[in-house]
């Protein structure tokens, strides 16, 4: 399992309302932002906004892939949302060599960043 | 198997908990549930996780981040929430697996301790506690949201 720590690592998840909907099932989170797309739309956002936490699952999976075993002993994985993950929209995650986790989504003017933080060994 | 809708309040099911209702230093309430291999699948599916991680010295183990699915329990159950609330940050240190076939017993607890506005928004912050029914320790989280009035 082990990986080269010198490259980038990749991951690609395309967002719909049905694994929103999916996610909020297991989670119990029925807050009206999984689900309401007119008052996710009065409040100023694109539609729906998929849950964070399942935004973040990328970047667990992307450091398994980098450290294997280690993670589960070791791990630390923090993440800063700066903009919704919405129906339709494709989330790039990468975990750059030094650790950094950068979440994107297509569908957005700009960089299109949704998610910045670190994915690493907490002694490393 | 305890589902994380059986251990969390429900948005909209109280009035909910206005930002100045927070205090800093009160402790949660220690919230138990199990993790069982079916909620641990369902997980899986739920996040399109990639199988063939979840391996640990030859035996199968939880995804780690199965556990952010409960973690709220413990701050929904002394301060309810109220619907709107937006997730800001949240950090997980690791120091055990959850693994995939046996039941898990969990004790979750945690603490308010920061509160503060900034450009107009109201955020919480908190940390908590994952431990198993014997006391090993398998995660710490700390989380910040805000509180939309």
């Amino acid at each position: 399992m082990a990986h080269d720590k010198t490259a980038s690592l990749e991951h690609k998840v395309r967002m719909t309302q049905e694994k929103i909907d999916r996610y909020g099932k297991l989670n119990g989170d029925w807050d009206i932002l999984h689900y309401d797309h007119d008052y996710c739309i009065k409040r100023g956002f694109r539609g729906t906004l998929a849950h964070g936490m399942h935004n973040m699952a990328p970047a667990v999976d992307l450091a398994l892939e980098k450290y294997g075993k280690d993670f589960y002993y070791r791990g630390r994985v923090a993440v800063r949302w700066t903009g919704p993950v919405c129906p339709g929209d494709e989330q790039v995650t990468v975990l750059d060599p030094e650790d950094n986790i950068v979440a994107k989504v297509d569908n957005v003017p700009g960089s299109g960043t949704i998610m910045v933080g670190k994915s690493t060994l907490r002694d490393k | 198997m305890t589902r994380p809708a059986e251990v969390k309040v429900r948005e909209g099911a109280t009035p909910g908990t206005r930002f100045d209702e927070f205090e800093v230093g009160a402790k949660m309430g220690e919230v138990s549930f199990t993790i069982t291999p079916e909620i641990i699948d369902e997980y899986i599916k739920a996040v399109e996780g990639d199988e063939k991680l979840y391996v640990v010295d030859g035996r199968n183990a939880a995804p780690p981040d199965v556990l952010c699915v409960y973690m709220t329990s413990t701050l929904y159950q002394k301060y309810p929430p109220i619907q709107g609330i937006i997730m800001c940050e949240v950090a997980f240190s690791y120091h055990h697996p959850v693994w995939r076939d046996e039941l898990t017993d969990v004790r979750l607890s945690g603490e308010v301790t920061e509160k503060y506005v900034k450009k107009e928004r109201k955020f919480v912050k908190w940390k908590g506690r994952y431990r198993r029914a014997d006391g090993a320790l398998l995660a710490e989280c700390e989380n910040t949201f805000s509180v939309p009035e």
